[in-house]
């Protein structure tokens, strides 16, 4: 793998792993990585001492070096952000293992021990060119997805939302009158709508996207329509066709700007009882570049939360 | 009698080994010696110039038009190769450029995937067989 070993940090020696405490129960992590940031040749050849046989064989099946680099910044993502949670001693970024769920969603493998109840730890997956991220929950599945916000939609946005989304979600979109504002809306949407099949954990077939509906309600009841698209206090919520009684007190969604550049959705399941789930997701967003530095960036302008309230 | 030992190779191999690969021009030659041959049933292949149809792989022709979709959904550079055997996530593809290519594909060809096959997608071979299934259905 050819990469450049020009960096903008010089670094001697990786710091260990910092250790983080478990989410709460109502709690989000969220670690992201900007590929742009590691450059350094020795560096990724640590990220790559990480990985497994066969994760190594993934990597290198990318075509070029900049899928390569994203495919190994992505399982290191994972592995070094599990391993912070000192689950027991055990767990190493290397010693994790992986396994999928019957459709397909990546889950960690926890070994046998002891101390035997495998750790309620939750966790997704998501990447784009310029972004890799990773969200953790205790207790209830996550599902995450990130875009670029300026991402360009090849085809025609509304024959799109047509063919795959559920008619309100059409009638939200076709009725913005601003071509950009349009494209921006559908990203959003379509990142909502990843997110919640991603948490749902049974693959792009198990709920087709036209089978639910996300829309932006305001806290006070009455739906949030395109005129008044700065719902800041607005909850983003789910109805789905075929699951009525799976809707929207059991999910919960966070829509973010991140690092200025992306849109990301969280979508989590919601076990609490009914007065704490009328509560916002409690979140904490890390950028982190692996074994060198991480930086809570909650609250800064790093993280802006557009839709689900405050 | 003109050799005819190509068309004792059984189907499958056959349609395997033309997979993506041009045909040497020199089986062209034999254009004209197929309608002597449909009686004495040897598998009746339709052929056409320098090509062959075989129903069991799509046709290059299928493929070419997948591949174009595919590098321009994913804005590829000129020197990356894509064929057949090419996973669209090896490319760089993500959840929305694989929709993407494949409401491309529904709209070149007029056919409609349904999300249960369309997962099942995964190179650009897969796309050009489950193309033409859609086509002969």
């Amino acid at each position: 793998m050819k990469i450049h070993s020009f960096s903008q940090r010089f670094f001697t020696s990786l710091s260990p792993l910092v250790s983080v405490q478990l989410p709460s129960p109502r709690e989000t992590h969220f670690w992201y990585i900007l590929p742009d940031e590691v450059k350094n040749a020795s560096l990724l050849g640590e990220y790559l001492e990480l990985l497994s046989p066969c994760e190594k064989e993934n990597v290198f099946r990318m075509r070029g070096d900049e899928l390569k680099k994203r495919a190994l910044l992505a399982r290191a993502l994972v592995r070094t952000t599990i391993a912070r949670y000192q689950i027991n001693s055990q767990v190493s970024p290397r010693s994790l293992k992986f396994t999928k769920n019957i459709h397909g969603k990546p889950e960690v493998e926890w070994q046998q021990s002891d101390d035997s109840r495998p750790p309620p730890l939750h966790f997704n997956l998501s990447h784009t060119s310029s972004l890799i991220a990773c969200g953790v929950t205790i207790d209830s599945p996550i599902g995450i997805d990130v875009e670029e916000k300026q991402r360009t939609i090849k085809n025609d946005i509304l024959s799109f939302a047509r063919r795959y989304f559920s008619h309100e979600e059409v009638d939200f979109l076709a009725a913005i009158p601003n071509t950009e504002v349009q494209r921006q809306e559908f990203l959003k949407l379509w990142t909502l709508k990843e997110a919640y099949v991603k948490a749902l954990g049974r693959g792009f077939s198990g709920a087709p996207f036209k089978t639910f509906t996300i829309r932006y309600q305001h806290a006070a009841g009455g739906s949030c329509n395109s005129g008044n698209l700065n719902c800041e206090a607005s909850e983003i919520v789910v109805d789905s066709f075929e699951e009525p009684s799976n809707s929207a007190s059991n999910w919960q969604f966070a829509l973010l700007e991140l690092a200025g550049s992306h849109y990301a959705s969280i979508c989590k399941e919601n076990n609490s009882s009914s007065e704490a789930s009328k509560q916002p997701m409690k979140l904490t967003v890390w950028k982190t570049i692996p074994l060198v530095e991480d930086e809570c960036v909650s609250g800064t302008d790093a993280v802006i939360r557009i839709g689900g309230s405050n | 009698m003109a050799s005819v030992t190509g068309f004792l190779i059984p189907m499958t191999t056959f349609a395997c080994s033309l997979k993506q690969t041009k045909l040497p021009t020199g089986i062209s030659s034999l254009n004209s010696a197929s309608l002597s041959m449909q009686g004495n049933g040897f598998p009746s292949l339709r052929m056409r110039p320098a090509r062959f149809q075989i129903s069991c792989a799509a046709k290059p022709e299928t493929v070419d038009k997948v591949c174009a979709i595919v590098r321009k959904q994913l804005a590829l550079s000129a020197d990356t190769a894509v064929t057949g055997d090419s996973k669209f996530a090896a490319l760089g593809a993500d959840s929305l450029d694989t929709v993407e290519i494949v409401m491309g594909l529904e709209e070149e060809f007029g056919i409609s995937v349904e999300e249960e096959n369309a997962q099942t997608i995964t190179t650009v071979q897969d796309a050009a067989d489950m193309i033409e299934k859609l086509i002969e259905a």
